[in-house]
């Protein structure tokens, strides 16, 4: 075994873990928590809780309300609304997940080296996310949709894309007020190069403030993806996902309320998990911020 | 305060450059041929693909097509929709008064519920009316529009049979329901805003004042209190009409409403690439002409940071 020194990330003490010790004493935070954890098991471990195929069709047993056999009822095809339920979770969760990613990616990248580095590239970076930040969020998105074409893999990335601009502004913001702190001041003095500095000294300690956006834009993103499933431009029939679930069961929803409720509840506890673990998340770094913000 | 103006006129006008490259750019980022994405699959001769290619303009080099869209555009002419052969401006044109009348309705939805039951909960703070509001704010947050949307439905609807689930006009009963969707969550960030705002000036001298005058509770509330409150909430809705012409988008596909946000949609179903185009620049040239507009009477209104 190799004796950790004492500065390691992970020993007990260091303010990762110090902070990740005052998000779980959150009330909000724990029930958050709870929820999430809970969705993420009844969708990934579905065929624990169903033995129902989500995608095979049943005409014969259309539109049952829900009952001990169909425990949400069935769609307009016959197919088990409980099984689409469970199984459509994954794509829903996967959706905000992977978008999120995408964006802040790119987004902190950007931010870094326009703000270390400043200059032409930093004016024509800033103008541009100006000119994305012209467009309302979904419209973005769905310009995006338009030139790639609906599809999931479309959707994750125009989400992304959408997310670049807030995670380059506040990227960028923070890093202006790091670059003149002394001790990346003294990493210069020491040979280290730009590349060593950013990844090793400003973004670490950037990463406070970005917490919070990465936490509350899972949420967000979450709800884009089924926002653009339920507009018809995400997954393609028959994958079950909540936003094109509901999407489906619009058409019914006089004859079968299960078809509308039922989708909705778990994009709505969904992204309250989240919002909830959000809020906690930006209590206790509001506690210990060490990054001045931008004048 | 007129450098000022000059330098913020003249940042839009960048940005507004900006966009206008970027929507023009849509057509040419389709991946492969885009008259191969228009027309289909559907068996077409060479003769149909270079009139398509004729029509848009895609045999010219970049530069010239770009600088005749700009050019048209800034005339007011977005080109011919590929499926109805109608002018896009026309087609803009035609929607656009309907998803005014639903922006407007829920703006005035949002205003009215939201301040009301912010106020409230700054009136009566810390008791459990204030805890019910914060809550009631903290899900309408975390509701998507397009669920509360069909919650409402079933509710107003189809349970009830007050108000119809597809609605096209103007009228009260046709927007009611549109507008109370879009409305509700922008309700729920105005309820937070008003009572943090109300909270704010009822600690302010100027209150205690009024109090220690012995005027009436009310009066104090209503007539000192109630206008200062408003300015930032004001503000701050001003800034909310992206959001509002976001959500149409949605809730206008949902309730098969008229309007350019279920005019983007189609056309993005169709793949009818100038009318895409023509909505998605005219939507972010609102935007980033109110968002000039707010900032100007903002820095008009408060002196400090005509200063900085």
């Amino acid at each position: 075994m190799t004796a950790a020194p004492s500065t390691s990330r992970f020993s007990p003490n260091s303010p990762g873990v110090r902070l990740l010790k005052r998000i779980l004493r959150n009330r909000s935070a724990q029930f958050g928590g709870f929820l999430l954890l809970a969705l993420i098991f009844f969708s990934y471990a579905a065929p624990l809780f169903t033995d129902k195929d989500p995608n095979k069709t049943a005409p014969s047993v259309a539109l049952k309300a829900p009952s001990l056999e169909f425990p949400m009822g069935t769609d307009g095809i016959g197919r088990d609304n409980f099984a689409r339920f469970l199984y459509g979770g994954r794509l829903s969760l996967r959706i905000g997940l992977i978008g999120i990613t995408i964006g802040a990616l790119i987004g902190i990248t950007l931010g870094l080296v326009s703000g270390y580095f400043g200059g032409w590239f930093d004016s024509l970076i800033s103008w541009f996310t100006d000119v994305l930040m012209a467009f309302p969020d979904i419209l973005l998105a769905l310009a995006i949709i338009a030139i790639l074409g609906p599809g999931i893999t479309n959707a994750m990335l125009a989400i992304g894309i959408a997310f670049v601009p807030s995670f380059m502004r506040l990227t960028r913001s923070s890093v202006l007020a790091l670059r003149e702190m002394t001790y990346v001041e003294a990493a210069r003095a020491l040979g280290s190069s730009d590349a060593r500095i950013l990844v090793k000294h400003i973004l670490p300690n950037s990463m406070r403030t970005l917490l919070v956006l990465i936490t509350l834009g899972i949420g967000s993103s979450i709800l884009a993806g089924a926002a653009l499933n339920f507009l018809g431009l995400g997954a393609e029939p028959p994958t079950p996902e909540w936003g094109a679930m509901l999407n489906a069961g619009m058409k019914f929803v006089r004859q079968a309320w299960w078809l509308t409720v039922f989708p909705g509840l778990g994009i709505f506890l969904a992204v309250l998990s989240i919002n909830l673990i959000g809020d906690a998340v930006s209590d206790a770094v509001a506690g210990t911020t060490i990054v001045p913000t931008e004048k | 305060m007129l450098n000022y103006l000059i330098r913020r006129v003249f940042t839009s006008i960048l940005v507004l450059f900006g966009v206008s490259i970027l929507v023009f750019s849509v057509i040419h980022l389709v991946p492969g041929d885009v008259t191969m994405a228009i027309l289909g699959r559907q068996k077409v001769t060479e003769e149909r693909v270079a009139e398509l290619r004729e029509q848009l303009g895609l045999n010219d080099p970049l530069y010239v097509q770009y600088g005749r869209y700009l050019g048209n555009a800034l005339r007011g002419d977005l080109g011919v929709s590929i499926r109805n052969s109608l002018p896009v401006s026309k087609s803009i044109a035609d929607q656009m008064p309907s998803t005014f009348a639903l922006a407007m309705s829920a703006l005035i939805l949002a205003l009215s519920i939201g301040s009301a039951l912010g106020l409230l909960a700054a009136l009566r703070h810390g008791t459990w009316l204030d805890t019910l509001v914060m809550g009631l704010s903290v899900s309408g947050l975390s509701l998507p529009t397009f669920w509360m949307g069909l919650l409402l439905i079933l509710l107003f609807s189809v349970k009830l049979k007050l108000f119809p689930s597809i609605s096209n006009g103007s009228t009260f009963a046709d927007l009611f329901l549109p507008a109370l969707t879009l409305g509700l969550p922008e309700a729920a960030v105005v309820a937070r805003m008003m009572r943090a705002s109300m909270l704010d000036v009822l600690n302010k001298e100027y209150i205690i004042v009024a109090r220690a005058k012995g005027l009436p509770a009310r009066l104090v509330v209503l007539k000192h209190a109630l206008r200062n409150a408003l300015i930032p909430v004001v503000t701050f809705v001003g800034l909310q009409m992206a959001y509002l012409l976001g959500g149409a988008t949605i809730v206008e596909t949902m309730f098969a409403r008229q309007g350019i946000g279920r005019l983007a949609v189609q056309s993005i179903y169709s793949r009818d690439y100038p009318m895409v185009q023509g909505v998605v620049l005219v939507t972010a040239a609102i935007y980033v002409i109110i968002n000039t507009f707010t900032d100007i009477t903002y820095v008009f209104l408060n002196p400090k940071i005509r200063l900085k």
